[in-house]
């Protein structure tokens, strides 16, 4: 038996932001719910990012808000949630006590709604960071087109730094020609880290009834489908910028983790994979973990940037 | 098959068989996951030891992909999930109100409801006589369109005679729409409870994602972690999901 038996021979732990994660593998946001839907899951990961709240609950869009399409689905769920007073007092004091950081994503019409959200959340308990949403695709105000204009999205992220101390983690959207001057505006202003993708602009069809497939006519695309133009932006983004990345887009096992880490996501996010295989985070760390013990590497987070050429 | 384009999937699980209520569902991975990545809730059918009964027409690549599982394949599934019929206590009949596939939480249901030796009916409407999948022995009433089987016309018009003979039954439906529609209120012209199953294309199955919604009279219901059976009442009719 060698000293190390019985011990964990590989370090998966990641600091980002300040924070520390017990492994690179985060729930993104609006795919688990306030953190306690999936039985037991939670605990699995280095980090849970809540589904988006607003300062009002919101009812969401009309139904139907899903549609499969090749290798992906499009949602039209349109922010439904709680709203914050709710989600600080019933839904935070259940997610205080999984093994597991809690980040909570943030949303809204205007630059001093995100402003408010971040002051009542600076200070809840039980919250390690923040992630600022500025690319939902299905509302109608804010959204995306935060996401979409670096002047826009320095401005929000100016905002929400101004009142809180807590770590900003931003999440940025695909739908835009170039990535690289919202990514380097939002690290000026203030952002600790920043996550992509966000989903991909898309629409499908009902021939038989000639209606949009969706209640909200287009949806955000996710799943296996979008994860070459994920890590495409995630390659760049990540040489454009100081800050850590954040890569999520299509991830549904430990070998496209490692892609996005190998790109230079310093952690990455499972969304569309956890409705499918809710058990994709235990496949997705045990394979971290034999990657880096075939390499000869001593923690995960030496991964992250090591794409030769 | 159990019928033109109905398919009885059958399989051993101690665990679900045990935990199974009736009006739950299970979401099952289709084995052709290049075609079909989602989960598609499927209602359980029947239990009977440790045997669990899916019952399912192919509306789409999930469900063919299905249809195409051969004897002795594992199922990928979770559950079971979802809220249950609620056997409505007292001195009561039970009327089960089915149209097409329908009836697939409702043959679990009737299994139960026989069990425990009390009253029921059920109202069973189908296009023709070829549609109608077998079930436990109950008092039945039958209704096709072309008059095949049964009387000719709506389940509902079936259902109106059944609760006018039984007042103050407890009506259990699952079917189209515009059936449920009229099922609850034909209940509620009567005062009687009524509780429906719908359904709704699902991504997580659990309450998390929301993208199962249905309008209800107040705010949206999850059919997945609220649902899939409903107190008629919650429903807001007027809101019929495209399917």
């Amino acid at each position: 038996m060698s000293p190390a038996a019985g011990k964990r021979p590989v370090d998966l732990s990641v600091s980002l932001a300040g924070i520390r994660l017990k492994n690179p593998v985060i729930a993104a946001s609006g795919t688990f719910g306030y953190g306690t839907e999936y039985d037991g899951l939670a605990a699995e990961f280095g980090a849970v990012i809540t589904k988006t709240v607003t300062l009002a609950s919101r009812p969401g869009n009309a139904p139907p808000r899903l549609c499969e399409t090749a290798s992906g689905m499009l949602n039209s769920i349109g922010l439904a949630n709680v709203g914050i007073d709710a989600f600080i007092s019933g839904k935070l004091p259940a997610l205080a006590g999984l093994d597991t950081a809690v980040i909570a994503n943030i949303a809204g019409d205007r630059t001093d709604e995100y402003a408010a959200l971040a002051r009542r959340l600076d200070s809840a308990p039980g919250i390690a960071a923040l992630e600022v949403n500025i690319s939902c695709p299905n509302v109608n105000q804010g959204g995306s087109a935060f996401g979409a204009d670096p002047a826009a999205a320095a401005a929000v992220t100016a905002a929400v730094r101004r009142v809180t101390g807590l770590p900003l983690i931003v999440k940025l959207t695909p739908n835009v020609s170039d990535i690289i001057p919202v990514a380097r505006a939002v690290e000026a202003a203030g952002a600790d880290a920043l996550s992509l993708i966000n989903t991909l602009f898309g629409m499908r069809i009902d021939i038989e009834r000639r209606r949009p497939a969706l209640g909200g006519v287009t949806g955000g695309l996710s799943g296996p489908a979008i994860l070459p133009v994920a890590l495409y932006h995630v390659h760049r983004a990540a040489r454009a910028v100081s800050i850590p990345v954040i890569g999520l887009g299509g991830i549904s096992s430990a070998c496209d983790a490692i892609e996005f880490m190998l790109a230079g996501a310093a952690a990455v996010q499972i969304g569309t994979a956890t409705f499918v295989e809710p058990g994709t985070v235990r496949a997705v760390t045990a394979g971290l973990e034999a990657y880096c013990l075939r390499h000869g590497l001593a923690r995960a987070s030496s991964i992250t940037g090591r794409l030769l050429a | 098959m159990a019928g033109p384009d109905a398919w009885l999937l059958a399989f051993r699980s101690a665990a679900v068989a045990r935990s199974a209520a009736p009006g739950q569902f299970l979401l099952v991975r289709p084995p052709d996951c290049s075609r079909a990545m989602l989960r598609r809730p499927i209602s359980i059918s029947d239990v009977s030891g440790d045997r669990v009964e899916l019952l399912f027409r192919v509306a789409g690549a999930g469900t063919r992909s299905l249809a195409g599982l051969t004897p002795g394949r594992v199922i990928d599934i979770i559950g079971p999930l979802g809220s249950p019929f609620d056997i409505v206590p007292g001195p009561v009949r039970h009327i089960a109100v089915a149209g097409g596939i329908g009836i697939a939480p409702l043959r679990f249901l009737l299994r139960r409801i026989r069990a425990r030796r009390l009253p029921v009916t059920l109202c069973y409407g189908c296009r023709t006589k070829r549609e109608l999948v077998p079930h436990c022995a109950v008092d039945r009433i039958v209704a096709t369109d072309n008059g095949s089987c049964g009387i000719r016309g709506l389940v509902t018009t079936a259902l109106s005679r059944a609760v006018d003979s039984h007042p103050g039954a407890a009506v259990y439906a699952c079917g189209p729409w515009p059936m449920l529609r009229e099922t609850a209120r034909i209940c509620a012209e009567r005062g009687l409870s009524c509780q429906v199953s719908l359904e709704s294309r699902m991504a997580c199955g659990v309450g998390a994602c929301q993208g199962c919604a249905v309008k209800g009279t107040g705010s949206y219901l999850t059919v997945c972690k609220d649902g899939p059976v409903f107190d008629a009442r919650t429903v807001d009719w007027d809101q019929e999901p495209p399917t």
